[in-house]
């Protein structure tokens, strides 16, 4: 059977907070957009944060809407839990990219997500969603605020031992479901694939992962998150309650021996930010930040890491060379202190925090043809004046893909990838507006967007 | 045209909530905490279903997301719910989402009031059992409003696919590109005679290497060329006048001065010489003048600010020839204004490091000139003066202190980072390590800020090749003084320097380069024609910087590049172009729509005496037109909702309480004053 | 009905064959549930006595307090235990009423 075919003016990949960017402001020029996203629901890296710097609103004020935008949009298909297979150029010069969903073995279109299922269901998992620290089920929906908010079934971790479809009340449960075949047909491609951050087990000073007690960032944001795993900041070890946390900048950036030379850029902010946050949840906890510079260059964050100074936030410039921990499981940090003579000292936290940095995600010259840079994300050579624009003519790149950048940056940058698909479509179809597409008379939706 | 319609017939003919029922959905937001770490959300919603017309109380740690939204249509098709309130963080932020989610369920979008209670309530308060206390209140004057709001209608308007980019720096130059390319019109203007901005005073640009006029040239020219986009130079905005979608523009262009075919002759005969602008002040130039070679457009110019009564004579071929400068005046419509007025460099005290004071002392953009200026050589020689220790400052009129820093002149200092200043002074350091392999190059800097991509690199290298780096406390700033009469650099920089120990540090130099911020071109005359705001750093201010981070408060104003906040050219480029993609959307539908919030008259009370439209501040917003009423020939004030601003001037002012602002009118106001010092419903809240 | 019946017949086969398909993985599935309801059934055994800290269930029950503080917090999500205030810098949690493993 030939594979559904999709046909759209462009493609977005990558439904993190940049995809949703690029494909809302494709979408409200009247665009036709598919957006393609890997995991089971859209939101990326952005929905599992707690609150953004530096106006500390809530991220999900920031994001939920924006997942609601995109899935309301009448010019927005969305297509989650999908893998891009190839794309390749036809004779046109339209791109059709090979996409294969995946099962969820749960019926979309009936779930209601009351998560009966997830409660009958046997199996505990760690959830990624939170950094492993808390748990799914077997089946499950991935987080509260999902979109599409319906269960899916972790196929490789399921025993199949069929309790959730005894007590799904509508009978979505499928277990014959088959992965299914798309074929999407788009003029222009955002690639808004985002990025991973250094993995924790990368330095072996660090503990090379194996310290309990010493967490990435990330994994803080889950802790602080009103949604997260304890409800409460307490450390992985043992469910305490930390008195002295500190703060490791640069904890795989700006560092030869990884591999990564370049500054992620987003690092200095979240740690002032979560220090913060951190003195509003436990107002007698201790924090330190142990520093090489600190880059708050953006709009408003200087000034931002002058008020957590106030706060009595520490600001210790000085080199990690390595972190240990004690029988208790406190970890030990090892730093030469630069403003005090360079000596070097131990001190105990209860809890450290690695400000991990941003690195690619995976190799995009194998699916999507474009160079990458030596820093492994996407070049983009005419990056002065279009910062947007990839090796492969209509193929475009938006938010982190091209590299580290914050929030701020990444949804200024998808607007202008956005701008950049746009004029593309706009002069490669051949009646200028969407002519990239074929469109049956009558079929033409209303450019007004819902 | 705006169409002018009688709102209140049309609202009366729509409005039923007379007989029908009025039944409420109160919704309370944790906000993800920010609301409910301060008020008990649960005892709100408890408070709130005792109300009466309340139907469903309930809370959501995020109403405005997918799932919360989806139980506020559910209550809507299911539970007959008509009315909705939502009590989450400020309506700037999400009013417009819950409007799209009654729409959704089939509802009029302006049965929907938001209560903003983070920012009027848990944001600014500590106190649990109070904070409560006033949500229940804030919630309680929103439902007493929503029991009396009315259906209204969006008000729809055609748009010019047209827009007006203000700036022909990089920004301004990208956005009218990225405009154009969509398919809309572009008027685009620049003061100066030239386009190119600050971009065309630069050499060598990070992190690509590339001459910044060659980069800069290869856009100007896809504009010259471009039939969509007309340019005019020499003109500032002077007038403006409507709203979204049809803007009415004045723009005053000085006159090049001399005709094209003879421009190059004139500058050849002119004598009269001006400080170079180009070269910050450093050289001299003719008042007939191309801003630099390869400049755009190519003829030359007249510099009509240095002529003040706007005459020049000039001898010609033995001919005296009189040029006069007679400005213009060019009406144009647009539906969108691009705000791309750019940056200006810090201009440092005098005294201040030695500037102004001492001769060695410059800024890094007068050094970029002088550099480009300076003989080609083994040995740096600036100002015929050989140069063997150069010093460079970083965070000269950036990331200042109260009480450490003298403030600016409008008492404010300059405590925000202008980010392009550290990868600048590296990029510039490695650059003469490269030229003069001998120069003893010194950094004097607090942090340094390469974060870009391929910024670190400039760090790494700067490292490597012998740049020394000394290190001040924001607290503690270095000084520049003059050296000693014994000693071979005329000039020092003394410093408590952090990477030693905190030893107090002389460094010799002959040159000291001042790595100035970024500030924004002074536009007091646009933030008043226009409207828009400046945030505390001066810099114009975006609605937010995630949700709307190039749009201003003013409907279909929006910013590109560094009049928002210092930015790098590729910043400014990605701000540009998402900003022509903000004005794509707004504009290449051809309709607008404007939130209906505006004056209605009732025609029964009003006596035609005119006092609204003494008060009313807006052009053709609310006139008094003769009509014929009861057979007789009256005098009646008639609102032309798409230029009426929704301010209620004319409300407070009219004497027979004739006028209400639609959707927020003075008996939903009294309803909610009612409310809100009324008893509350009681609940138990624990403290 | 029948039509019911045949409906269900096949999803029991389709079930079986699917079962069959992921043979490696639903043993593996199995191996940790079999694991993990017997670690429960520990915590569950130590928190009889009334509320508990997770450091206290680690010394009862011997188990590693991070894999205590792992499944009591799985155990927390979905309503098996509660969280009843703290005790000193630990949060102590108690078996819910209605116990439904």
């Amino acid at each position: 059977m030939a594979p559904r075919t999709i046909k759209v003016d462009a493609l977005v990949v990558g439904g993190g907070i940049a995809g949703m960017q690029s494909a809302l402001d494709l979408a409200d020029q009247g665009y036709q957009v598919a957006l393609v996203e890997k995991q089971p629901s859209i939101g990326g890296k952005m929905i599992e944060l707690s609150k953004v710097f530096p106006t500390l609103d809530c991220c999900s004020c920031i994001t939920t809407p924006k997942m609601s935008a995109v899935a309301h949009n009448s010019n927005i298909q969305l297509f989650t839990y999908c893998d891009i297979q190839s794309v390749d150029k036809q004779g046109d010069g339209r791109f059709v990219a090979q996409v294969i969903q995946k099962p969820r073995y749960v019926d979309i279109e009936t779930c209601t997500a009351c998560r009966q299922c997830e409660y009958a269901c046997p199996i505990d998992l760690p959830h990624p969603f939170d950094q492993n620290l808390g748990v799914h089920r077997a089946i499950y929906v991935p987080f509260s605020t999902a979109v599409p908010q319906k269960a899916l079934i972790d196929i490789d971790n399921c025993i199949l031992c069929g309790k959730c479809e005894r007590v799904c009340p509508v009978g979505c449960v499928d277990f014959t479901q088959q992965p299914e075949e798309l074929a999407i047909e788009a003029t222009a491609i955002v690639l808004a694939t985002g990025f991973e951050i250094t993995p924790t087990d990368a330095k072996a000073e660090y503990g090379g992962g194996k310290l309990l007690n010493v967490v990435n960032a990330l994994t803080v944001e889950r802790l602080l998150a009103p949604t997260g795993p304890y409800g409460h900041v307490l450390r992985p070890s043992d469910g305490k309650e930390p008195d002295s946390i500190a703060y490791i900048q640069c904890a795989g950036s700006r560092d030869k021996s990884l591999g990564v030379e370049y500054c992620s850029r987003i690092c200095c902010m979240y740690a002032i930010k979560q220090s913060m946050l951190i003195s509003g949840a436990l107002p007698l906890a201790d924090i330190a930040i142990y520093y090489m510079d600190i880059r708050t260059f953006g709009k408003g964050y200087d000034q931002f890491y002058q008020t957590a100074k106030a706060m009595g936030v520490q600001f210790i410039k000085g080199k990690v060379a390595k972190i240990t921990e004690d029988e208790n499981q406190n970890p030990i940090v090892r730093v030469e202190l630069i403003d005090e003579g360079s000596q070097v000292v131990e001190r105990q936290h209860d809890m450290v925090v690695l400000s991990v940095g941003m690195v690619s995600k995976y190799d995009p010259r194998t699916i999507y043809d474009v160079n990458v840079a030596g820093d492994g994300f996407v070049d983009t050579p005419l990056t002065n004046v279009s910062p947007c624009v990839t090796s492969r003519p209509g193929v475009f790149v938006s938010g982190s893909a091209a590299g580290p950048m914050d929030i701020v940056d990444s949804i200024v940058m998808a607007g202008a990838a956005a701008a950049e698909a746009a004029a593309y479509i706009q002069a490669t179809g051949p009646n200028g507006h969407g002519g990239g597409r074929s469109i049956a008379a009558g079929e033409e939706k209303e450019l007004a967007h819902a | 045209m705006p169409e002018k319609h009688d709102s209140k017939a049309a609202a009366k003919a729509k409005s039923s909530p007379k007989e029908e029922e009025v039944r409420i959905g109160a919704y309370t937001c944790y906000c993800g905490g920010n609301i409910s770490d301060v008020v008990y959300c649960e005892k709100v919603a408890e408070a709130l279903a005792k109300l009466p017309n309340v139907v469903v109380s309930r809370t959501d740690m995020s109403m405005c997301s997918d799932a919360g939204q989806a139980k506020i249509e559910e209550d809507i098709r299911e539970h007959g719910v008509n009315r909705v309130v939502v009590g989450a963080c400020a309506p700037s932020l999400h009013e417009q989402t819950f409007r799209g989610t009654v729409q959704r369920a089939g509802l009029n979008p302006f049965f929907y009031h938001h209560v903003g209670l983070r920012e009027q309530d848990s944001w600014v308060h500590h106190d649990r059992v109070a904070a409560t206390k006033k949500a229940i209140r804030l919630m309680s004057a929103g439902i007493a409003k929503a029991r009396l709001l009315e259906p209204l209608e969006h008000i729809r308007l055609s748009a010019e696919k047209h827009a007006l980019v203000i700036g022909g720096g990089i920004a301004g130059l990208r956005a009218a590109r990225d405009i154009s390319r969509r398919g809309l019109k572009v008027t685009l203007i620049e003061r100066s005679p030239f386009l190119g901005g600050h971009m065309a005073q630069l050499e060598s640009i990070f992190p690509t290497e590339e001459d910044a006029r060659t980069v800069l040239h290869g856009l100007i020219e896809e504009v010259a060329a471009d039939p969509n986009i007309t340019l005019y130079t020499s003109s500032e905005l002077t007038g403006v006048r409507g709203y979204v979608g049809d803007y009415q523009v004045q723009i005053t262009q000085q006159s090049r001065g001399v005709d094209e075919d003879v421009a190059e002759e004139a500058m050849a005969a002119c004598t009269l010489e001006v400080p170079d602008d180009y070269n910050y002040g450093l050289t001299q130039r003719k008042v007939i003048y191309k801003a630099y070679p390869g400049c755009y457009p190519p003829t030359p110019a007249v510099d009509w600010k240095n002529i003040p009564d706007g005459k020049l004579e000039l001898k010609m071929n033995g001919k005296k020839i009189k040029l006069e400068n007679k400005p213009k005046t060019i009406d144009v419509k647009v539906g969108a204004i691009v705000i791309a007025t750019g940056f200006t460099p810090y201009e440092p005290r005098k005294g201040e490091y030695g500037y102004g004071e001492l001769p060695e002392v410059v800024t890094m953009p007068q050094f970029i000139r002088l550099l480009a200026m300076a003989p080609k050589g083994e040995e740096l020689v600036i100002n015929e003066k050989p140069v063997r220790n150069i010093g460079f400052i970083h965070c000269v009129g950036s990331r200042q202190i109260d009480d450490v820093h003298e403030p600016q002149p409008d008492g404010e200092v300059n405590n925000y980072c202008s980010r392009v200043c550290c990868t600048a002074t590296l990029h510039l350091a490695n650059d003469l390590r490269h030229r003069f392999p001998d120069l003893n190059i010194f950094d004097v800097y607090e942090d340094i800020r390469t974060y870009g991509r391929g910024h670190e690199d400039y760090y790494i290298e700067a490292s490597e090749n012998r740049v020394v780096f000394l290190r001040f406390h924001g607290e503690e700033p270095p000084e520049v003084v003059a050296s000693p009469d014994d000693d071979v650099s005329p000039v020092q920089i003394k410093l408590k320097d952090y990477l030693t120990w905190g030893e107090e540090v002389e460094v010799p130099a002959d040159l000291i380069v001042l790595a100035v911020g970024i500030m924004p071109n002074p536009v007091d005359d646009l933030i008043n024609l226009l409207k828009v705001s400046p945030g505390t750093d001066r810099f114009l201010l975006e609605v937010h910087p995630k949700l709307r981070p190039v749009e201003t408060a003013v409907p279909g104003i929006v910013l590109a590049g560094t009049a928002q906040g210092p930015m790098t050219i590729q910043e400014s480029c990605a701000a540009a172009s998402a900003a022509a993609a903000k004005v794509s959307v707004l504009l290449s539908q051809g309709l607008v729509e404007l939130e209906p919030y505006v004056a209605r008259v009732d025609l029964d009370l009003c006596k035609g005496s005119g006092e609204c439209v003494e008060v009313c501040a807006y052009e053709d917003a609310i006139t008094l037109e003769s009509m014929t009423i009861g057979g007789k020939e009256v005098k009646r004030a008639v609102v032309s909702p798409a230029n009426c601003a929704g301010c209620g001037a004319c409300v407070s002012a009219c004497p027979n309480r004739a006028i209400d602002l639609q959707g927020w009118t003075l008996g939903q106001y009294q309803s909610m004053i009612e409310a809100i010092v009324a008893e509350i419903p009681a609940v138990e809240i624990e403290s | 009905m029948t039509d019911k019946k045949e409906d269900t017949k096949n999803r029991a086969a389709m079930l079986k064959s699917l079962r069959e398909k992921h043979k490696e993985t639903v043993e593996k599935t199995q191996a940790l549930l079999k694991h993990n309801q017997s670690i429960r059934k520990q915590i569950r055994q130590a928190m009889q006595s009334g509320p508990m800290t997770v450091p206290e269930v680690a010394e009862a029950t011997g188990l590693p307090s991070d894999r205590v503080l792992w499944h009591v917090t799985a155990m927390k999500k979905y309503d098996l235990v509660r969280e009843v205030g703290m005790s000193g810098e630990y949060y102590q949690y108690e078996l819910a009423q209605k116990e439904n493993q």
